[in-house]
Order: C-alpha cells, then sequence, then structure tokens
C-alpha cells in the first residue's frame, strides 16, 4: 500500500513573517487605489507559487494553490456564473471564518472559466501533480439566498443547475492540466438524504472530467451514515474527515473500500501536533481494508484554518510520519 | 420582571433604552497611534493616551446623542477574545488567521490551564464610568465564545475547556461587580455554531451570573438562528441583544411562535450596510419587534458592533436608533 501526501484545499495566503505579508498588503494597496488590478493579480501568482513550493518542501506530492486568490470557498466560483451576485456575511460552518452567501438571481449560466488559468499556472510552477478544488453544487445551492422565484425551496433544481454550470469549469481545469479535481460537499453531512442528489451531479461531472480524476470530499461532520453510499459515487477518490468520528473507521473496517480513500486524520482544527500513536493506530486498522494500492493521507480540511507555521508543520508531520510508518517498522 | 430587577439595582431607565452592542469605530488618530506602536515608533503609554482620548470621546459623544446604557467603544481592544487571551494565564497568542476577505486576526492557543491572574476590563470600565452619570455596561467575552475561537492544546475536550473558562471569568464579572458596574454584556457570539452544545453554554454562563448582583446582557449573533431558538432562552441573563435587521435572517416567526419571557435589545440598524436607514424604516422594524414582544421588555440598539463602519456611519446608525425610541416615547400609543 502506498501512501500519497496532499493537501486538503487550502493554505494560509498570509503568514507572520514579513515577506508572507505581501497578498494582505497588496490586497490593502488595491482597495486604496494605490496599486492595479495586475499588480495584485501577480501578487496573488507569486503567492500561489510560494505556497506550491512550500508544500513541496514539505514533502506533499499533489499540491494545491492554496486557493490563495479565493474570497471564500463558497462564493468564489459561485459568483463567477451569471445571475449569481456575493451577498452577505455569514458563518462558515461552525468556524469563526466569514463567506459571502451568493445570490441566485436567474439560471447561474457558465460564461468562462475562472480557475483554468490558475491551474495552468500552478502546473507551470510545480514540479508534483497539481489538484485543482472546487466547492460542489449541492454544497453551493444550500449555501445561497435564492431569489429567482424557479428556483425558490427548490433545492434539487438548484443544485442541478449550478452542477450544469460547473461541469464547464471541471472540464476547463481538467484541460488545464489538474490530474485530480478535488469537489467539496461537506453541507450532504447535515442532510444526509441529499445524497442522491450529489451522486446525480456528480454524474455530469464524470462525463466532462477528461483524464483527470475526481475526489468528493466531505468535512466538517461524521461521514460514518453516508460512507456506503459514498462507495457508490462516480468518482475515483472518497476524502474524509477522520476528526469526528470512531463510527466512521468502525465502517470502513466493516464495508472496506474499493475507491482510493483520502485519509483526513490530521487534524486542520487545531494547532496541536497530532500524536504518531494515534495516526498509526488509525492506519493499521483501516490500510488492511482498501483494495486499491494507494490512498491519500491529508489534513482533516483545508488548512487556512491554522496559522501558516502550524499548516507547514502539520504537513511536515504528515511526511516524517508517513515515512517512519512505511520504512521505519513504526518507529 | 427584569425592570423591578434593575429598579432593585438602582438604576431607572426610560422605555425602550438605548444601547449599543460594544465596539465603536477607531478615530483615525487612534489607528495611527496603533500602527505607530506595532511599528515600535511610540511606546505603551503613549497608545494609551490616544485610546483614553478616544474612550472619551465616545463616552462624551454618546452622552449627549441621547443613549441611555453607554458602551467603551473597545478602544483599547483588537478583537474580542485576542484582548482576554493577553491578560489571562495559559494562553499564547498565535498566528495570523484570515477571518474573511481581508482581514485577519491573531487566534490564541490554549496551552495550559487557563487563570484569571488580574482584572481585565476594571481599569477601563471605571475611566469610562468616571466620564459618564449614566451606567455603562461592562463588556465581557463569554466562554463558551473564547474556547470556540481559541485553539485547545491543553483541555481533554471542548467541555472541560468551556468549564475551565468559566470559572475564571466568573472572577472578572465579580470584579466588575465589585466595581460598581450593575450592567455586564457577556458576549457569546459563537453560540449558534453546534446547536448541541447549546445546554454547555447555558452551564458555562450560569458559573459566570448566578447569584450576582448585576443585569445581565448577551448578544448572540451571525448564525443559524432556527437551530438554536428557543433554547436560547435558557441562557442565564436577563436580556437578549438579537439582531433583527440583517436582511439575511428573519428570526421574528421564531420569536412569535416561542415569545421571549426576557428583555430583548432589539437590533434595528444593519451594521454590515454603508447606508443609514431612514426614522421611518427604525420604526418599521421596531413596530414589528411590538407586535411580539411587550413594550416594557423592549431595548433597542443596532444589530451587533458598529467597529467596522466609519466614525460618520457609525454616529448616524446610533442617532436614528436614538430618534426612532424618542418619537415612542412621546407617542407611545402609536
Ligand atoms: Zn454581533
Amino acid at each position: 500500500m502506498r501512501l500519497v501526501l496532499t493537501n486538503n484545499g487550502s493554505y494560509p495566503r498570509v503568514g507572520d513573517r514579513p515577506q508572507e505579508r505581501k497578498l494582505r498588503v497588496a490586497h490593502t494597496k488595491f482597495a486604496e487605489g494605490r496599486i492595479s488590478e495586475r499588480d495584485l493579480k501577480d501578487t496573488e501568482n507569486w503567492v500561489s507559487s510560494e505556497v506550491i513550493r512550500e508544500q513541496i518542501a514539505a514533502g506533499i506530492e499533489l499540491v494545491t494553490d492554496g486557493m490563495v486568490r479565493w474570497h471564500d470557498p463558497v462564493s468564489h466560483v459561485a459568483v463567477s456564473l451569471e445571475n449569481v451576485r456575493a451577498g452577505g456575511l455569514r458563518r462558515y460552518f461552525d468556524s469563526n471564518f466569514l463567506y459571502r452567501q451568493p445570490i441566485v438571481e436567474g439560471e447561474p449560466r457558465w460564461v468562462k472559466s475562472l480557475l483554468a488559468d490558475d491551474i495552468a499556472f500552478s502546473v507551470k510552477n510545480s514540479t508534483r501533480f497539481v489538484k485543482g478544488m472546487l466547492t460542489g453544487p449541492y454544497t453551493t445551492a444550500r449555501m445561497s439566498i435564492v431569489n429567482a422565484p424557479e428556483y425558490k425551496d427548490d433545492i434539487p433544481k438548484l443544485t442541478m443547475a449550478f452542477a450544469e454550470a460547473f461541469a464547464n469549469e471541471i472540464e476547463a481545469m481538467a484541460q488545464a492540466g489538474a490530474k485530480v479535481i478535488q469537489i467539496d460537499e461537506p453541507m450532504v453531512l447535515r442532510h444526509p438524504g441529499d445524497v442522491g442528489l450529489v451522486r446525480e451531479a456528480l454524474a455530469l461531472f464524470a462525463e466532462k472530467k477528461g483524464k483527470a480524476e475526481l475526489a468528493l470530499c466531505t468535512y466538517f461532520g461524521d461521514a460514518a451514515k453516508l460512507y456506503g453510499d459514498f462507495q457508490d459515487m462516480p468518482v475515483e477518490i472518497i476524502s474524509l474527515d477522520f476528526t469526528y468520528s470512531e463510527d466512521l473507521i468502525s465502517n470502513i473496517e466493516m464495508v472496506g473500500s474499493s475507491k482510493v480513500l483520502g485519509l483526513g486524520i490530521f487534524n486542520a482544527r487545531n494547532t496541536r501536533m497530532d500524536s504518531k500513536d494515534e495516526i498509526f493506530h488509525f492506519l493499521d486498522r483501516v490500510l488492511p481494508r482498501v483494495s486499491t494500492d494507494y490512498c491519500y493521507l491529508n489534513p482533516s480540511c483545508g488548512l487556512e484554518f491554522l496559522p501558516r507555521d502550524r499548516a507547514r508543520k502539520k504537513l511536515e508531520l504528515m511526511t516524517s510520519l508517513r515515512y517512519r510508518y512505511l520504512h521505519a517498522g513504526g518507529q | 420582571m427584569s425592570r423591578e430587577h434593575l429598579t432593585k439595582l438602582g438604576i431607572t431607565l426610560p422605555e425602550f433604552p438605548v444601547t449599543s452592542v460594544g465596539s465603536f469605530p477607531k478615530p483615525s488618530y487612534l489607528k495611527k497611534a496603533r500602527e505607530d506602536y506595532s511599528a515600535q515608533r511610540i511606546d505603551q503609554e503613549a497608545l494609551e493616551r490616544e485610546e483614553e482620548r478616544a474612550t472619551q470621546f465616545w463616552i462624551e459623544w454618546q452622552d449627549q446623542a441621547g443613549v441611555d446604557v453607554l458602551v467603551d467603544g473597545e478602544m483599547y481592544r483588537g478583537d474580542m477574545v485576542t484582548f482576554f487571551a493577553e491578560t489571562m494565564r495559559g494562553f499564547e497568542i498565535g498566528g495570523l488567521i484570515r477571518s474573511n476577505g481581508n482581514r485577519y486576526y491573531h487566534k490564541p492557543i490554549i496551552t495550559s490551564a487557563v487563570e484569571w491572574v488580574q482584572p481585565i476590563t476594571i481599569e477601563w470600565f471605571r475611566f469610562a464610568q468616571s466620564l459618564t452619570e449614566k451606567p455603562v455596561k461592562g463588556m465581557l467575552t463569554g466562554p463558551y465564545t473564547v474556547m470556540d475561537w481559541s485553539f485547545n492544546e491543553h483541555y481533554e475536550n471542548r467541555r472541560d475547556t468551556t468549564i475551565g473558562l468559566a470559572k475564571e471569568i466568573r472572577k472578572e464579572v465579580e470584579a466588575l461587580v465589585e466595581a460598581g458596574c450593575r450592567i455586564i454584556q457577556i458576549d457569546e457570539p459563537a453560540i449558534s455554531v453546534r446547536p448541541e452544545e447549546m445546554p454547555l453554554a447555558v452551564e458555562a454562563m450560569q458559573i459566570c451570573t448566578e447569584g450576582l448582583d448585576a443585569y445581565f446582557i448577551s448578544h448572540v449573533c451571525v448564525g443559524s438562528f432556527d437551530q438554536i431558538y428557543p433554547q436560547l432562552l435558557e441562557l442565564p441573563v436577563h436580556n437578549l441583544d438579537l439582531e433583527l435587521s440583517n436582511p439575511d435572517v428573519d428570526i421574528m416567526p421564531l420569536l412569535q411562535a416561542n415569545v421571549p419571557q426576557k428583555d430583548i435589545s432589539c437590533g434595528l440598524v444593519d451594521v454590515h450596510s454603508r447606508e443609514v436607514e431612514s426614522q421611518d424604516e427604525v420604526d418599521a422594524r421596531l413596530s414589528k419587534a411590538l407586535e411580539i414582544i411587550p413594550q416594557d421588555r423592549i431595548w433597542v440598539d443596532p444589530d451587533c458592533g458598529l467597529k467596522t463602519r466609519t466614525v460618520e456611519e457609525a454616529q448616524a446608525k446610533l442617532e436614528v436608533v436614538v430618534a426612532a425610541a424618542h418619537a415612542r416615547r412621546e407617542s407611545p400609543s402609536e
């Protein structure tokens, strides 16, 4: 069994060292009209290449751009669609991060790719494979305000409308060179009855993914109840947050996995460094039940909830514990 | 009835008492002083002088604007958790975390047992209260929120962390009461993030307030109100401060279904928008509240802290709340 190290989406774009503050300063200057949009974009690119470099230096093998250009995970892609605009701030799940609520005024329509250029830039600036990120249509629909009467109180219809729009984005990201495209659907954990809707939406993506592999990812909750359904999803990879419940591990022990798993066991919500014994015990239980020839090892969710230095340390810890687990006889 | 409780505490307030949720924008001279202090161009004493000047500015402004229960405006705070973490033992101040857009804060890390070692807000309370005849609110962040907004490397779980914090924060509440503070607001803006933890938040608040001679208010905001109401009513405080003007959350139907038996501070202006509401708009919101909550249980204020607005916007927003309250007092039957 191989364990491939990946980052679970976001990475802190700003840190406490002076050279890590460039993006924050650039945004301030841009807001004050002191630099151009081009200058801001250049800084974003510079920061994303730094973030990629930092992941690779820490030992990560499938990197992301850290989502450093995203305002927030919910609104960034959604408001790039026609008939969707950014609304007021709301709390993002149980975090103290705020996102802008997308407001749906009509049919969400895809006009041109938002993320393909970012992927191409990452591919050019990375010696490792690149993963693209997308917040899924179901989660986007659940977290939006709906003004358009045709979608009012109709989550299935709105989900599929977003899915059709996002399918074009998936195609563009794949063409731009994303090795894996991770689709985050944390909301389905809160509404497990809607899992069929998520499957239906992912089926649209599967048709457009080209050579890329699709990962379905959930976090901020217990995926135990849905684990069986996830095994039937039209994706190659199922990525899960293991910091919420024991039951999920028991389920895997019982059912096994025919899909590549993303093992989100490193707690991305706490600065405390995860204990070697807990990680090894977890791997001892789960890995024998997985029938694919590799799994991903990753943080439980995006790393933007940690300060930059701790995020870096978490990734380094992943690398060192993987080495010790696989090659040093668990020492 | 809470009014009797207030009277017993020696506080008489008019109908529709006007107050604020807590923070006000920092005047430009204070912003500059804070920058200068960070860059080590001025010393702490020089910074404190500017903080005092700004506090005095806001107290005097509220006094003459007709606000009834004043706040110090939190001129000396960066954010509402870090400020406490800096003074209590057991915390380290962690690196920068993004809270939204281009806003960042230092999220504290609990690395050992938390401990109240000295008064945190008392000097500021005394200073602010010395500038006015009207009551000044004591302003604290609640244990559940401090827990939720910190990393925990020490305690076994969220419960132990919260209870540990509650016992220490109570000491600050006691110190405020001791200093003569009779209206104390303990904010729990994080309370709605995990509805299943509501009993924990209630228990923690109980630890902070039980048996103390004061009128307690708690402000909660930006969350899934539907998930925590009516359980929120179990919070052992006299007054719940709610946002009624956030265009994205309509909590009225919920209040209608379970009419609160507490006093309610009704947020009558949206703090997230620049636009200043007209008095008619504010009065319409107040009318809606009056359909559900009896008049003698209503306080009025903005939805949330005004620190993200400009000084002028904040003043204009509060002025329109005052105007609406005063108009009602003069013609209560309407
Ligand atoms: Zn608030």
